[in-house]
């Protein structure tokens, strides 16, 4: 078997590895836009911020391609699929033959049209190239545009770096898709607290300056700088798949073992669209953990065994100096359009702070700042089974002194729901 | 099905709460008498009068491995999933996405530590501290099996259908 993996991130890694683990004979190409092994974009707002070496951010080294027998073949983007003829052919105009073809290139850094974004002050956090370019730049101040999990590591990594560090977010509060206002003020004010300036609400206009940035507009005020990062989020890439007829919507649609609408394609990791796992909709979790996941149903599939995917969950974490904070499963805004019983359950003491909501009865999602964050995975957990917040708040009252050891998880999410 | 490797059984009908694993756990890896750098963590409902050794589990599919952005939580060949301190940046993420919250923050890095069994060891700390209570006991490959377990678990009245 002839196995072509598009992409060199997190998805195409696992799925090279895991179809090795379990098919010694087949041969293994990866496809690589950049010219490293593969590496960890999670990682890589701690090695701008110096809190890990460069060596720390790869998860594989050249040699374990050699010694599991995977071709990884390095700057070759791969510019269209033949699914009649079973061939991709890269830009450098290479023609390469498959059996089975996973797509796993993942997401393109989305680039807002803004006046001066071609500006080579300009960098990102998301590849390791530019991450370098980023790091290996001298300024004294930068603004960030965009307050995703992105923009907001790199601003505490710019902090760390000594960097005055502002930065810009166009909605209402930061980190919009992740958090609800009252957590994200919270969060706000925090950030304050270590120095770095948060504009919301504010929409840059321009990135001013000829060779090297010198300030950057925004519909409020101007704010002088000599470093712009783009962290305006992440948008998967689906012209390849839609110029070879896979269909798309927002990612490329996949089943639930992970294949596209052309047989003996497969798609996993940031680029496809999947469901949630706990409520079945339609959803796009641009996450580690899902892409893992992913890749190993299509890794399966791919030799053979049976497999289901279960669906993709939002767990996402924002950690900044001795900041913690962690979310998971809906916001508040996102429940907003979903008719039924809603409910939020709020605790606060000094600087912690939890937020659940519910959906009749059931726990649907939560946000946590500091200690009650410890205790989320139970949350997590609750939001799986469908737990009855009614039943729990029963067992937190009747379970007798001594007695019914077996209810300590619903006692524990009692005491944390501070029933 | 065999249970995979070594790993821990806890009974926490039998725990008396008097917390020696902790110090135990504290004295093997840290060299010290302080529950706060134990990897167990004893929970009491002082209302219900009950004690619940939370201990990290191991899980077969461990999602701490999953969302760690450092890659520092590591399968060890016994079986055990442990934070290497070489990379650990202290960002929780194992915390908050574990099912019994059981990572638990070493008070001097701020880095996250998980039972690793004692691995050089024949019986873990923890366990001989235990041996009266039983609250706490090692379970060596083929030992035990999944349907033996069950049948055990009912026989103590401590299965329950849901957990």
């Amino acid at each position: 078997m002839k196995l072509v993996i598009i992409g060199n991130g997190i998805a195409g890694n696992q799925v090279a590895f895991d179809v090795r683990k379990k098919d010694r004979d087949a041969h293994i190409t990866i496809l690589s836009a950049e010219t490293v092994p593969e590496y960890d974009p999670c990682s890589l707002p701690y090695f701008l911020g110096g809190e890990c070496g460069r060596t720390d951010v790869f998860r594989k080294t050249p040699e374990d391609y050699t010694t599991h027998n995977i071709d990884l073949v390095y700057d070759s983007r791969v510019v269209s699929i033949d699914p009649e003829a079973k061939t991709v052919t890269t830009h450098g105009g290479g023609q390469i033959s498959y059996d089975k073809l996973v797509l796993a290139h993942g997401g393109d850094l989305f680039i807002p049209p803004i006046p001066g974004i071609d500006n080579p002050g300009v960098f990102s956090c998301k590849q390791l190239a530019e991450t370098e370019k980023l790091a290996a730049h001298n300024g004294s101040s930068a603004v960030v545009i965009g307050s995703g999990a992105i923009g907001i590591e790199a601003a505490e990594a710019l902090k760390r770096k000594g960097y005055a560090v502002h930065v810009v977010e166009l909605m209402d509060w930061i980190l919009p898709s992740l958090f609800d206002e009252p957590t994200a003020r919270r969060l706000e004010t925090a950030l304050k607290g270590y120095g770095i300036h948060v504009f919301t609400g504010e929409k840059v206009l321009e990135i001013k300056g000829t060779g090297e940035v010198s300030a950057v507009v925004t519909n409020l005020r101007t704010i002088a700088c000599d470093t712009v990062v783009v962290a305006t989020g992440v948008v998967p890439g689906t012209a390849l798949a839609r110029t070879a007829g896979i269909d798309t919507g927002r990612g490329i649609q996949v089943n639930r073992q992970m294949q596209t609408s052309v047989p003996d394609i497969y798609a996993c990791g940031d680029c496809v669209e999947t469901i949630d796992a706990c409520t079945g909709e339609t959803a796009m979790f641009q996450l580690k953990h899902n892409a893992i996941e992913q890749a190993q149903v299509a890794a399966r599939h791919i030799v053979g065994e049976k497999t289901r995917y279960l669906g993709a969950y939002a767990f996402a974490r924002a950690h900044f100096f001795s900041t913690h904070a962690a979310t998971f499963g809906k916001t508040q805004r996102a429940t907003d359009c979903i008719l039924g019983d809603k409910r939020v359950i709020e605790r606060e003491d000094k600087n912690n702070y939890l937020r659940v909501m519910l959906l009749n009865n059931q726990i649907v999602g939560g946000q946590a700042i500091g200690t009650f964050a410890d205790g989320l995975g139970l949350l997590i957990g609750a939001m799986w089974r469908k737990d009855d917040f009614m039943e729990i708040a029963a067992k937190v009252r009747t379970t007798p002194r001594g007695g019914a050891v077996h209810t300590w998880p619903m006692l524990r999410l009692g005491n944390l729901l501070g029933m | 099905m065999k249970l995979r490797r070594d790993h821990l059984s806890i009974d926490p009908e039998k725990c008396t709460g008097c917390r020696r694993c902790m110090i135990a756990c504290a004295m093997k890896h840290h060299n010290r008498i302080d529950p706060d750098f134990s990897c167990v963590d004893v929970i009491g409902f002082a209302a219900q009068d009950l004690d619940v050794p939370v201990i990290c589990l191991a899980c077969e599919t461990a999602p701490c491995i999953k969302v760690c952005p450092m890659n520092a939580r590591i399968r060890q060949a016994s079986g055990s999933v442990v934070t290497d301190t070489d990379v650990c940046i202290g960002c929780r993420a194992c915390v908050y996405i574990c099912p019994v919250g059981s990572p638990r923050i070493n008070p001097a890095t701020g880095q996250t530590m998980t039972c690793d069994l004692c691995a050089d060891e024949t019986e873990p700390w923890c366990v001989a501290a235990c041996r009266q209570e039983r609250a706490l006991t090692l379970c060596t490959d083929g030992a035990a099996s999944k349907p033996a377990a069950r049948r055990a678990a009912a026989r103590t009245l401590a299965g329950s259908p849901r957990y």
